[in-house]
C-alpha cells in the first residue's frame, strides 16, 4: 500500500515538474546585475533588471534571440529565424570587452557576418542609452554609474577640475 | 655729405687719396668713414632727420626682436595652427624676393644678351638682388619656428619631394651667386685684384647659374600654394600655372624695384653717383621701364589665361572679385598704361611713379596669396600682431641702412678709378653717354680687370 | 677652347635631359595605404558628445591639463579644432534642429598620401606600415609647410615654447599602443563605440555593410575612403557631411598631385636654361674667337662718334 502512495506522489512531483513552463527560466534570471567592466574610472552600475522585464517584457529588445525569442531586427531574422537560445544569455557571452585586440580582430576578421560586433561596453550603452534616449530614462554618464576618484581624474573634473583658465587664444595657439 | 664736399673734402672713389703731392692710399678706416674725420662722420650722421627716424625705430624694434627669441614666437605673433603663416613670411620673404629679382635679370642682360649699355646700372640690380635675398632670409629667421636649425635640409635630413627643399637649396646656392656677382665691386673697393679678376672668369657661368636658380625659386614660392589649394582664394590661385605668375610677376618686380631704388639713390646719395651714372640714368630708367611693361602685359595675360582655364569668371563679381580688380588694376593695368605714355613721351617722373605703383602692386600680390586670401572658406581673418608689424618694419629699417651704407662706399653708383685717374681716359664708347669726353670720366668699372695704369702713351693708340 | 668645351658639354647634357626624362610622372598610380595598414571608422551617428576621447587622449599623450572639465559641455558653443595642447576635439553640429545635435570628432586622418609629409623639406613625417602618419620633432625646423598643406588643418604648433617649438598631432597612439598591435586609447574610451578599429580594407566593408543594412541612418557615403586619396581614419554620418564640417571640396586626387605639375618642370628647366642661355649669349656676340672676357666687351659695341 506504502509502494503505491509512493509511486503516485512521485508520479504526482514528476507531473509537477514536467508541467513547469519555459519561463521558468524567468524565476532564475537575477532581479539586480552589477555591471563593473569599467571599474577604473567609474562604479558599479546598480541595474534593475527585473524593473527592465516588466517595462520591456520582450526579452529580444536586449537580449537579441539568446533567450529563445525572436529577435526584431530584419538583418538578424535573415540568418537567425530559427536560432533559440544560447547558453550564456548575459551580454558579456557575446560580446567580449577586449575587441579591438590583435587576437580580437583575427577572431572577427573569419566571420564576416559578425565582422561589425560591438565591445561589451559599446553594446551595453548602444543598447542602453538608445532606448532611454526614447523612453525616458538616463542617458547621463553619472546617472548609471557615479564616477570615482580615478574617473574624476581622468576627466579633469570634480575634485581635478583645473583652478584657473590656462593662458590660451591670446598669443598663438588656441 | 653734400656740405662736405662742398667745402672740398674728397669722397673716396678709388685706391688713391688726390691731396697730396704724392699719391697715398686710403686706409679702411678712411674708406669706411667715406674719407671723413670720425668728428666729421659723426656730425653728418647726427644732421641727417633719416637717422633719427631709424634711431626711434630700432630702440623700439630691437628689443622686440630679442623679444620674439626669447619668449617665443607666440609673444609676437597671432599666428594660430590655422594661420601659420604671417607677416614675416607674407610681406618679409614673399614680399621681398620678387623685388630681388633685379640680379639676375640685369645680370642676364648684360652678360649674356649683350646689352651694356646697361652696364652703369648693372652692379646697383646686382646689389639690389643680393641686399633683398638676404634680409629674406633674416625675416626667414625671424619666422622659423627653431631658426638654428636652418641648415637642417641641407646636411641633416633631406626631403627631395617637398617644394620648400628646392626654396631652401635654391635660395642658398643663389646667395652664394649673387655675393660672387657683387664681389667684384667689393675686391676693388678694398682693393683685392687677384679676386675680382677670379670671379670675372667666370661671371658667365655665375649669371647662367643665377637665371637657373631663378627662375625655379621664383616660380617654387608660387608653387608652395599649391599644396593648399583650396586655401587661396581662386582668382590668386591657379592649379597649373601658380609657379608661373610668380615667376612672371618678379620680373617687373625687380626692374621696377632697381628704378625706385635709383631714384631714391640719386636724389639722396647725389654726391655718391658719378657722371656717367646721373648721366645715363634716365635713359636707362626708360629701358628698364620698358622691360618691365614687357612683363607687366605677360603677366596681364597669363593672369587672364588662367581665369580662363579654370572658369573662374563668375568670382570676379563677388567682394573678393573687386579686391582683385584693385590689385590688377592699381598694380598691373594701371602702370602699363602709365608706361606706354611714358615711354613713348619720355617722362621719366611718370615712369618712376608707375614703377612704385607696380612694387607696391607685386608686394600686394604676394601678401593677397600668402595671407588675406588664405584660409578665405574660414570665417575669421588674422589680423597680425602689432608686434609682429614693429618687427617687419625693423628689419625693413635694417634692410635700408645696409643698403645705405653698401652703396656710399662700394663702387655702385660711380666708378671706381684706376691708379692714374688723374689721366683722361678715352674710353671707346659703350652706347652711353659720357663715354667720350675727354674730361676726367670714371673709366674703372669693372671692365678695367686688367689693373695697369692708362699711361698717355697708350692712350695715345686707343680708339677714339 | 675652354668655353666652346663648356658649351659642348652644356648641349649634351641639355639632350640627354630632354631625353632622359620619363613624361608620366603624375597620374603614375596611387597608394592604396599599406596592405596591413590599420583605420578606425568613425560612426558620427552614434556619438553623443561625451568627451571621453578627449579626455582619454589628454592622459595617454600626456598632454597638459584642459582649460575646462572634459565633462564640460559648454565647449561646444564654438567650433574647435585640434591644437598642440589637444590632439583631438569634438565639435557639435545642429543641421536639423528636431532631429538632435550631431558630434564631430576631429583628429589627424592620417592620409595614405599625407600633404604634410610630402611638404616637409625635412622628411620629418613618417606613414609607418601601421598606417599612422607620425612625426620626428628632432629634425622639425619650424616651417609649419606642413601646417599649409593640411587639407583639414589639422596639424598644431607649439607657438608658444620658445626654444622647442615643434608641430603636435595625433600620432594614432603610435609609439604607446599602434606598434603593438593595440587600438589607440580614444578607441579603447569611447562608451557608444562610435570608433572601431581595424584593418582599413575590412573597415570599408563594414562601413559599406553598416550603410547596406539600415540605409536610413547613414549617408551613402564614407568619408575617407577616396577623399586627397584616402585617409585611414573613415567616417560615417547621418546627415549630409558638408553640414557637420567636412570639406567636400576636396577631391580624389592626393596633395601631391597638385605640386607634380611644378616639380616636374624643375629637372627641364635644370637640363635646359644652361645650353639656352649660352647659346642667346653665342647670338649676342658679334665677335666671333675671344678667350678673354674682360677684353672681349671694350672692343664689342661700334664706337659711337
Amino acid at each position: 500500500m506504502y509502494a503505491a502512495r509512493n509511486r503516485l506522489l512521485w508520479g504526482f512531483i514528476m507531473l509537477a515538474l514536467g508541467m513547469a513552463p519555459a519561463n521558468s527560466w524567468a524565476k532564475a534570471m537575477p532581479d539586480s546585475i552589477s555591471l563593473d567592466a569599467l571599474a577604473q574610472l567609474y562604479e558599479k552600475v546598480k541595474f534593475n533588471h527585473a524593473k527592465h522585464i516588466r517595462l520591456v517584457r520582450d526579452c529580444a529588445e536586449c537580449h537579441h534571440h539568446t533567450t529563445g525569442t525572436l529577435t526584431a531586427d530584419a538583418n538578424c531574422v535573415r540568418c537567425h529565424k530559427n536560432s533559440g537560445a544560447t547558453a550564456v544569455v548575459a551580454c558579456r557571452g557575446c560580446h567580449s570587452a577586449q575587441t579591438f585586440s590583435a587576437e580580437a580582430l583575427r577572431e572577427k576578421g573569419k566571420n564576416i557576418y559578425h565582422m561589425d560586433k560591438l565591445s561589451l561596453k559599446g553594446a551595453y550603452h548602444q543598447n542602453c542609452m538608445g532606448c532611454h534616449a526614447k523612453a525616458g530614462g538616463p542617458t547621463g554618464c553619472q546617472e548609471c554609474h557615479a564616477l570615482k576618484k580615478a574617473g574624476e581624474a581622468f576627466y579633469n573634473t570634480g575634485r581635478f577640475a583645473p583652478k584657473h583658465a590656462a593662458m590660451n587664444g591670446k598669443h598663438g595657439g588656441e | 655729405m653734400k656740405r662736405y664736399k662742398a667745402d672740398g673734402v674728397a669722397t673716396v672713389d678709388s685706391m688713391y687719396k688726390v691731396s697730396g703731392e704724392t699719391p697715398a692710399k686710403w686706409s679702411l678706416l678712411e674708406k669706411l668713414l667715406l674719407g671723413l674725420t670720425p668728428r666729421q662722420y659723426l656730425a653728418q650722421a647726427v644732421r641727417n632727420p633719416f637717422n633719427w627716424i631709424l634711431a626711434i625705430i630700432f630702440a623700439v624694434g630691437f628689443p622686440i626682436i630679442a623679444g620674439r627669441f626669447l619668449f617665443g614666437l607666440s609673444w609676437v605673433t597671432h599666428s594660430s595652427c590655422d594661420y601659420p603663416w604671417g607677416l614675416f613670411l607674407g610681406f618679409g620673404l614673399f614680399g621681398m624676393v620678387p623685388l630681388s629679382s633685379s640680379g639676375f635679370q640685369l645680370g642676364t642682360a648684360v652678360e649674356v644678351f649683350g646689352r651694356h649699355d646697361l652696364e652703369p646700372i648693372e652692379r646697383l640690380g646686382l646689389l639690389n638682388g643680393l641686399l633683398g635675398y638676404f634680409f629674406a632670409v633674416c625675416y626667414l629667421m625671424v619666422d622659423l619656428g627653431q631658426p638654428w636649425r636652418l641648415p637642417y635640409p641641407m646636411v641633416v635630413a633631406w626631403g627631395p619631394a617637398a617644394v620648400l627643399f628646392l626654396v631652401a637649396w635654391h635660395v642658398a646656392t643663389y646667395l652664394s651667386v649673387q655675393i660672387a656677382e657683387v664681389s667684384v665691386a667689393f675686391f676693388e673697393w678694398i682693393g683685392f685684384p687677384m679676386g675680382k679678376r677670379g670671379v670675372r672668369r667666370i661671371t658667365l657661368g655665375l649669371t647662367v647659374a643665377g637665371i637657373i636658380l631663378s627662375t625655379l625659386h621664383q616660380g617654387a614660392l608660387g608653387a608652395l600654394f599649391t599644396y593648399a589649394p583650396g586655401k587661396v582664394h581662386p582668382l590668386w590661385y591657379s592649379a597649373s600655372f601658380q609657379w608661373l605668375h610668380f615667376f612672371v610677376s618678379s620680373i617687373p618686380g625687380g626692374l621696377c624695384m632697381v628704378i625706385v631704388v635709383s631714384t631714391i639713390a640719386r636724389s639722396t646719395m647725389t654726391w655718391r653717383c658719378d657722371d656717367r651714372f646721373r648721366e645715363n640714368l634716365d635713359k636707362l630708367t626708360i629701358t628698364l621701364a620698358k622691360g618691365a611693361s614687357m612683363g607687366l602685359a605677360t603677366y596681364l595675360t597669363i593672369k587672364l589665361i588662367s581665369i580662363a582655364h579654370d572658369n573662374k569668371w563668375e568670382y570676379l563679381g563677388s567682394g573678393w572679385g573687386a579686391w582683385y580688380a584693385v590689385e590688377m588694376v592699381g598694380g598691373v593695368i594701371l602702370p602699363l598704361v602709365l608706361f606706354a605714355y611714358s615711354i613713348r613721351n619720355k617722362k621719366v617722373g611718370v615712369i618712376r611713379f608707375s614703377a612704385l605703383l607696380t612694387v607696391v602692386g607685386v608686394v600686394l600680390n604676394r601678401m593677397n596669396t600668402a595671407m588675406f586670401t588664405f584660409n578665405w572658406k574660414l570665417p575669421e581673418r588674422e589680423i597680425p600682431h602689432w608686434r609682429e608689424v614693429v618687427i617687419c618694419i625693423t628689419l625693413y629699417a635694417v634692410y635700408i641702412t645696409v643698403y645705405r651704407f653698401i652703396l656710399c662706399r662700394l663702387p655702385i653708383l660711380y666708378g671706381w678709378k684706376t691708379a692714374d685717374e688723374a689721366v683722361p681716359a678715352a674710353e671707346p664708347a659703350k652706347g652711353y653717354v659720357g663715354a667720350a669726353h675727354p674730361a676726367p670720366a670714371a673709366v674703372g668699372t669693372y671692365h678695367s680687370s686688367v689693373e695697369e695704369p692708362i699711361t698717355s702713351a697708350s692712350l695715345s693708340t686707343m680708339p677714339e | 677652347m675652354k668655353r666652346r668645351d663648356f658649351l659642348k658639354s652644356c648641349i649634351l647634357c641639355g639632350a640627354a635631359g630632354a631625353l632622359g626624362v620619363s613624361g608620366k610622372a603624375w597620374g603614375a598610380g596611387s597608394f592604396e595605404g599599406y596592405p596591413e595598414g590599420m583605420g578606425v571608422l568613425v560612426d558620427l551617428t552614434r556619438c553623443v558628445g561625451c568627451r571621453t576621447c578627449e579626455a582619454a587622449c589628454n592622459k595617454e599623450q600626456k598632454l597638459p591639463e584642459p582649460d575646462v572639465p572634459f565633462t564640460d559641455q559648454s565647449v561646444f558653443e564654438e567650433k574647435r579644432r585640434p591644437t598642440e595642447r589637444a590632439y583631438t576635439v569634438v565639435n557639435r553640429f545642429e543641421p536639423k534642429r528636431e532631429e538632435g545635435p550631431v558630434y564631430r570628432k576631429v583628429q589627424c586622418n592620417h592620409c595614405n598620401e599625407p600633404a604634410c609629409l610630402t611638404s616637409c623639406f625635412v622628411n620629418a613625417y613618417t606613414k609607418t606600415k601601421e598606417g599612422a602618419v607620425v612625426y620626428n620633432p628632432k629634425v622639425c625646423v619650424g616651417c609649419r609647410n606642413c601646417m599649409v598643406a593640411c587639407p583639414f588643418n589639422v596639424p598644431g604648433y607649439s607657438y608658444s615654447s620658445a626654444f622647442n617649438p615643434v608641430v603636435k598631432k595625433c600620432i594614432f597612439c603610435y609609439d604607446t599602443r599602434l606598434k603593438f598591435g593595440r587600438p589607440p586609447a580614444c578607441v579603447e574610451a569611447c562608451p557608444q563605440e562610435v570608433l572601431t578599429f581595424g584593418h582599413r580594407k575590412d573597415l570599408l566593408k563594414i562601413a559599406h555593410e553598416r550603410i547596406r543594412e539600415t540605409p536610413d541612418r547613414y549617408v551613402d557615403h564614407v568619408y575617407g575612403e577616396k577623399e586627397v586619396g584616402g585617409t585611414s581614419w573613415l567616417y560615417l554620418s547621418g546627415v549630409q557631411f558638408d553640414r557637420v564640417g567636412f570639406d567636400t571640396t576636396l577631391g580624389n586626387e592626393p596633395i601631391i598631385s597638385n605640386v607634380k605639375e611644378f616639380l616636374g618642370t624643375v629637372p627641364m628647366v635644370l637640363s635646359i636654361w644652361p645650353a639656352l642661355f649660352t647659346g642667346f649669349h653665342l647670338l649676342s656676340n658679334r665677335k666671333q674667337d675671344h678667350s678673354d672676357h674682360g677684353d672681349s666687351h671694350s672692343d664689342q659695341e661700334d664706337p659711337k662718334p
